[in-house]
């Protein structure tokens, strides 16, 4: 059986009047592919930044290959080098090229000499077939390629999972495609990834196993057909249906 | 005396000029970027402390600073180097540049936005370097405008130390009126130049800063 690489147990964030995440287990195992949905709003984005440890959790703990990290006294920078990330909003580094904002995390955190700061980072480019863009900034670039290049950034750290908040819901409908394209090539190569997505065409291929959350809740796991199919719940039925109704009008 | 010869007595003062403004500018940058960030992202004391401080040197006239640095300070204390005019003015206006800068800087933080910092976290980039690598560049060009104005507000400022009796611009502007008795000229020529000094830069640095802003979508 394969290793577990993210897990979190009985997990909670309580904003100050908000509970934005009640009580969620759940566990990825290597090379596998979760695709969490469900209503804006419900904790999805708080939810990814716990398991990334970019937010602390209010109450339960965050494994990753095993090790807790949500204990005091570990080194969060050094666990988040190897958690790759992409935002929704993008989040490029204005002031740094493709290139750039690619080997900057080699260059400062993993400290590599310039030279194979530049061989990595390139590869990375060209994995997400942006190696001729290599040069712009991120201001020159379409949504979809800044998004190319935020996934390059992610993966470029040689990350052993990679956590993605809805990767195309800020990008026009017909940038959507290239950035599916590139986490579809990443899941052919076996790519372990937990990706928050509205995207059911594309959920349905990659995804392992579906997640509808809502109110801060898993309500429904399980493989992607029966979401498709059968959805036992009735609000993630009614939620798939809506989904479903709202891509095939475009 | 000719015209030119007057002009050229008192551009005599310029260097001076510069000197002080280019100085104080620098010690103002040296403090006003650690207050703005130690503002940002450290706890509540350290917010009061930048907020006082800003506001002491915000509030309390140049003139002032200078007198107390260079009487105060300098002479009665015997501290140096602040004995000496020269150093009393600049670091006066340094001091008070440091809470200017301080604000600009801030504002070009608030510019930059906390997204930034987060995506630069989630490469395990810890908070200094992402300050350094990430934040600064940045900051920078939203603050270039205001430095550009911050710069001219510093050369204008740089005449009163002709109270102190520094032999800069304005101070051979006077004393060029005492020997010619001529009260007119010395202070256009005086005003030309200042103009001459603050105008072009400041405004190239506004231009520049917009510019540069838009091209990298900041
Ligand atoms: N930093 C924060 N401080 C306070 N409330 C927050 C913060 N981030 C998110 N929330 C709130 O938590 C809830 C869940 O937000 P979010 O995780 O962004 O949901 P989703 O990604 O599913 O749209 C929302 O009500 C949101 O307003
Ligand atoms: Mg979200």
């Amino acid at each position: 059986m394969a290793d577990t690489v993210m897990e979190c147990r009985n997990l909670w964030k309580i904003y100050e009047k908000i509970t934005a995440v009640k009580d969620v287990s759940l566990e990825i195992k290597e090379g596998e592919i979760k695709l969490l949905f469900g209503p804006s709003g419900s904790g999805k984005s708080t939810l990814a930044r716990c398991l990334a440890l970019l937010t602390t959790p209010t109450k339960g703990d965050v494994f990753h290959r095993g090790e807790c990290l949500t204990r005091p006294g570990v080194n969060l920078n050094k666990a988040r080098a190897r958690i790759g990330f992409v935002f929704q909003h993008i989040w490029l580094f204005h002031h740094l090229t493709a290139l750039g904002n690619v080997e900057l995390g080699l260059r400062r955190v993993l400290k590599l000499p310039k030279k194979e700061a530049r061989e990595r980072a390139t590869k990375a480019l060209r994995e997400v077939k942006m190696e001729e863009w290599a040069n712009h900034y991120p201001a020159q670039l379409s949504g979809g390629q800044q998004q190319r290049v935020g996934i390059a950034r992610a993966l470029a750290m040689d990350p052993y999972i990679i956590i993605l908040d809805e990767p195309t819901s800020a990008l026009d409908p017909e940038l959507i495609g290239e950035v599916t394209d590139t986490l579809r090539a990443l899941a052919k190569k076996g790519t372990t990834m937990f990706i928050i997505s509205h995207e059911m065409q594309f959920a349905r291929e990659v995804a392992d196993e579906m997640i509808f959350f809502n109110q801060g809740m898993i309500v429904e796991e399980g493989p992607p057909e029966r979401f498709f199919t059968k959805p036992s719940s009735d609000r993630a039925k009614r939620f798939m249906e809506r989904l479903i109704k709202r891509t095939t009008k475009e | 005396m000719d015209p030119l010869s007057q002009l050229s007595f008192i551009l005599w003062g310029v260097p001076t000029t510069l000197a002080i403004s280019i100085l104080s500018f620098l010690s103002g940058l040296a403090l006003g970027i650690p207050l703005a960030f130690i503002r940002v992202y450290m706890g509540k004391p350290f917010q009061v402390m930048v907020d006082l401080y800003e506001k002491i040197l915000r509030g309390v006239p140049e003139i002032v600073m200078m007198l107390l640095l260079y009487f105060g300070v300098g002479l009665a204390l015997g501290l140096k180097p602040f004995d000496e005019a020269f150093f009393a003015v600049t670091f006066a206006l340094g001091l008070r540049s440091g809470a200017n800068q301080s604000q600009i800087f801030r504002g070009a933080i608030r510019g930059v936005g906390e997204s930034q910092m987060i995506a630069a976290r989630s490469l395990g980039l810890p908070t200094s370097q992402a300050i350094i690598h990430v934040m600064i560049p940045q900051t920078f060009i939203i603050a270039t405008p205001g430095l550009g104005s911050e710069y001219a507000l510093l050369i204008k400022d740089s005449a009163y130390a002709f109270i102190l009796g520094v032999l800069e611009t304005m101070k051979r502007t006077d004393i060029l009126r005492m020997t010619t008795f001529d009260t007119v000229f010395p202070y256009f020529a005086s005003a030309f130049i200042y103009i001459l000094l603050t105008f072009p830069l400041a405004t190239y640095l506004d231009m520049w800063g917009s510019r540069k802003r838009k091209e990298l979508g900041l």
